[in-house]
């Protein structure tokens, strides 16, 4: 059987049996869809996935972009998805009608998305930077923009990056150092730029970079970036002295140029302000949930298209025999029969459908928009991230196990999905940013009032379920209630942050469990193989991931100080 | 012009397909469904007509379950004009099909009736020609075209059906023994397409959410005045026999013996 890449049925299941997508429908914005238009684009965003994506993946895995003569070339079979990429309508799904969008949920929308990212992630990596870039001009930017840019970017013509990154500033954006000089209706920018994703490609006809940088006289710090939109060839056609000044050799993404840029090396480059001045950071913040939720979906598909490859290999792979087996004349047995190859399926299969069914909540709050549906999509974002890159690398490497020493060759794909893999722990904040995100300030703000919305959201669902899995949730969730309410309570700002890392496993093993038991309601009085395996990756999570909340708890609150108190010297 | 397309509900081929116990049918629980995939390169083909030949119309008809009225919108999506569901539940023979699609021959006088050469269900390869045979119709089965599908006209989505200057006929390749063979048949015509005639297009959301607004007309059998009992009897279902472990011989000149001697093909 070809690889699923996404199972069908686990995204119908999730859609209409768990988050009930259709009745998001009920909502003005969604009033014009339907299960009819969700299945019609979910049908063309597989289609386009399994039949042009993915048979593409491994030849850009092995031949990736090289920069020649100052141009950067891409593989040549970009060209030939790009349009088709366009022409789905996937840049511009979720937004508007009035800038050319279809206004489709987010749940729909990430769940389409998933499939071409499971399918080539590097490819729909173009799509989507240039979906983030046309966003930015959407929200912020003036007129002008809005008219000559952004369309140009949704429609497909133009593709877009983000330009943040510079050598002495990644986390830390706050120290970005290029700098804009206004000169009449533009700005002349000046610095470089590293880790530039699509920064230069023979794709599209041009290339729209949102960059940050600090106006002359700025303030120091984050209060003193702006943010522009410089195109590598202006309007008219002219160059705009922005130079692909290499090529980043990377692990993973390998079909996805990363670049280092130059900005204004003749003096000649030209960048148009977005909104306002100095404001920079706080707008690409604005458009952080959903670049985050997009990397949380992409580390998802990286587990399921590996996932799903273990599982045919594992049925199909024969090696061994029953340990009651003694005749060695015996046939071997596909290697499935051995219980620490299910094992290793198992738990590939309760980070995957686990993660995949926290993306989805997390969208359908993004859908319903109301004031606590934002406060728990903000609340969920660092796990939605952090859990499926932290916990897909995992799910990754067993399925590269599963394939014995085989999954070590490049003959077989776990390792390139392993590569791949990677990235999503370290882009749009590494999962240290996350876990200091998720304690220093998700789950304290407004006196805790997000973590309150969720221990309420989780009630709802322990009481459908009720058993003992339902209450060793509600125990799991009443602990990091105490542990948050004890560890703010400390007044020291250092031990509380101390653990935020462990904090940030135990709060996503949480979360997960719920996205289970969410799913065992969904399944309940429902036979078949379907829905039994979903009951038993459910028993598999609560019986052995559920019981390290308390001992990461406990070590949280200890302040146990093993590496606070490590010395630099004494490594 | 007017085209009429056809396209037919079937069991997705990557769906696991197992036999009834009784062997009378498959079990269908389970069971995804979507449109042929002859179909959509048909209505691919259509669509291509269409554009070229403006002012066209191309409209899909499906014959099955209430259900079946997800591939006629699927054909909308893609960019067909309208639908026509004739309703039915259960076994239809390639003969009532047939019957059928005349009645709505001749209430839409479409130019030209593009099918799918065959539905990968049943596999019949029948429905086409007794259409063109109860219709008086010429046709043009196996429709193919030169060039490659990695060729610049499909690349430009160009038809491989052939429209002549005065709009009376078409011109078609087809796919025969170690080539293409070209014919050029007069319309009203019916062709039904194979695999090579082009890629067809996957529905765009905004064409989807264009497709809304398009309307599917139902209509019954009955209605329509065909008789539908089946003429062909489907006495028995079986899956295709398991796959026996191979054996190893010892060398070329034991090979050749066996092939000769017991599988008989050399």
């Amino acid at each position: 059987m070809p690889n699923q890449l996404l199972s069908d049925r686990d995204v119908e299941f999730l859609l209409y049996e768990v988050a009930h997508a259709d009745k998001l429908c009920e909502l003005p914005q969604f009033a014009d869809h339907s299960r009819e238009t969700f299945e019609l684009f979910l049908t063309s965003a597989r289609k386009l996935a399994r039949g042009v994506l993915w048979p593409a993946y491994k030849p850009m895995d092995e031949a990736p972009p090289r920069l020649e003569a100052g141009q950067v070339l891409v593989h040549p079979v970009m060209r030939e998805i790009w349009p088709r990429l366009a022409e789905l309508g996937i840049t511009c799904a979720t937004r508007p009608y009035a800038v050319g969008g279809q206004q489709l949920p987010h749940t729909v929308g990430m769940l389409a998305s998933g499939y071409l990212m499971a399918a080539n992630a590097a490819a729909f990596g173009y799509a989507g930077l240039t979906a983030g870039a046309a966003h930015l001009i959407e929200a912020f930017g003036d007129e002008r923009l809005k008219r000559d840019v952004m369309p140009r970017l949704y429609s497909g013509e133009w593709a877009g990056t983000m330009a943040l990154t510079e050598p002495q500033a990644g986390s830390s954006l706050a120290d970005v150092r290029t700098r804009a000089r206004p000169a009449g209706d533009h700005y002349l920018l000046d610095g470089n730029k590293v880790f530039i994703s699509g920064g230069d490609q023979d794709v599209t006809a041009n290339v729209v970079h949102l960059v940050l940088a600090r106006i002359e006289g700025a303030p120091a710090g984050i209060k003193g970036v702006s943010l522009f939109c410089v195109p590598k060839r202006r309007l008219e056609g002219s160059d705009n002295d922005c130079t692909a000044a290499g090529v980043f050799h990377k692990m993973g993404w390998k079909g996805l140029p990363s670049i280092a840029l130059n900005f204004g090396e003749r003096g000649d480059c030209r960048g148009w302000l977005v909104g306002q001045p100095h404001q920079g950071i706080s707008y690409m913040f604005q458009m952080m949930n959903e670049a985050r939720l997009m990397v949380g979906m992409n580390a998802v598909a990286t587990a399921s298209a590996a996932y799903h490859e273990a599982v045919e290999y594992a049925r199909t792979r024969l090696q061994g025999r029953a340990l009651s087996q003694r005749d060695p004349s015996s046939p071997q047995v596909p290697i499935i029969e051995h219980a620490d190859v299910r094992r290793m399926l198992l738990r590939q299969k309760a980070i995957v459908e686990g993660g995949l069914c926290l993306l989805v909540t997390t969208a359908r709050y993004a859908d319903l928009g109301d004031t606590r549906s934002l406060l728990l999509l903000d609340l969920l974002t660092p796990i939605a991230k952090s859990f499926p890159a932290e916990f897909g690398f995992e799910s990754n490497t067993l399925s590269l196990q599963v394939h014995g020493g085989y999954g070590y060759t490049s003959e077989y794909l776990p390792e390139a999905w392993l590569r791949d893999q990677k990235l999503n722990s370290l882009h749009e904040g590494t999962t240290g940013i996350h876990g200091m995100d998720l304690l220093g300030r998700k789950v304290v703000q407004q006196n805790g009032a997000a973590l309150l919305g969720l221990s309420e959201e989780i009630a709802i669902d322990v009481a459908k379920a009720g058993g003992s899995e339902g209450a060793a949730l509600q125990q799991a969730v009443e602990r990091v209630g105490t542990l948050t309410m004890a560890l703010a309570a400390s007044g020291d700002r250092d031990k509380f942050m101390l653990h935020s890392a462990d904090y940030l496993t135990l709060f996503s093993i949480v979360v997960i469990a719920w996205q289970w038991l969410r799913m065992t309601n969904a399944a309940a009085g429902k036979q078949g193989d379907f829905h039994d395996g979903k009951r038993q990756a459910a028993r598999y999570w609560f019986a052995t991931e559920l019981p390290r909340v308390e001992h990461l708890a406990a070590l949280c609150e200890s302040g146990e100080a093993s590496y606070a108190e490590m010395r630099p010297d004494w490594f | 012009m007017k085209i009429l397309v056809t396209v037919k509900r079937v069991e997705d081929w990557e769906s696991k397909i197992k036999v009834r116990p009784d062997q009378s049918w498959i079990i269908t629980e389970g069971v995804n469904y979507r449109a042929n995939p002859f179909d959509e390169i048909g209505v691919e083909e259509a669509l291509r007509l269409r554009d070229a030949n403006a002012p066209s119309e191309v409209v899909v008809v499906s014959i099955g379950p209430a259900a079946a009225g997800a591939e006629i919108r699927s054909g909308l999506a893609m960019g067909a004009d309208r639908g026509i569901l004739v309703k039915h539940d259960g076994f239809l023979d390639s003969d009532a099909v047939a019957r059928i699609l005349v009645k709505i021959v001749e209430k839409e006088k479409p130019d030209l009736v593009v099918m799918g050469k065959q539905a990968v269900d049943v596999d019949d390869n029948v429905c086409g020609q007794l259409l063109a045979e109860y219709l008086g119709y010429g046709q043009v089965t196996f429709a193919s075209k030169k060039e490659s599908l990695e060729s610049p006209e499909e690349k430009g989505k160009k038809a491989g059906l052939k429209l002549s200057a005065d709009k009376k006929s078409l011109q078609c390749a087809r796919e025969v023994d170690g080539g293409l063979e070209v014919l050029e048949v007069s319309l009203p015509a019916i062709v039904t397409v194979d695999l090579r005639l082009n890629v067809p297009r996957y529905a765009s959301l905004p064409n989807i959410m264009k497709a809304k607004k398009k309307t599917i007309e139902e209509l019954l059998p009955a209605a329509l005045g065909v008789d539908i009992a089946p003429k062909v009897k489907v006495v028995k279902v079986e899956p295709p026999p398991l796959r026996t472990a191979g054996i190893k011989v010892p060398d070329v000149a034991a090979l050749v013996k066996k092939l000769h001697e017991e599988a008989k093909v050399v």
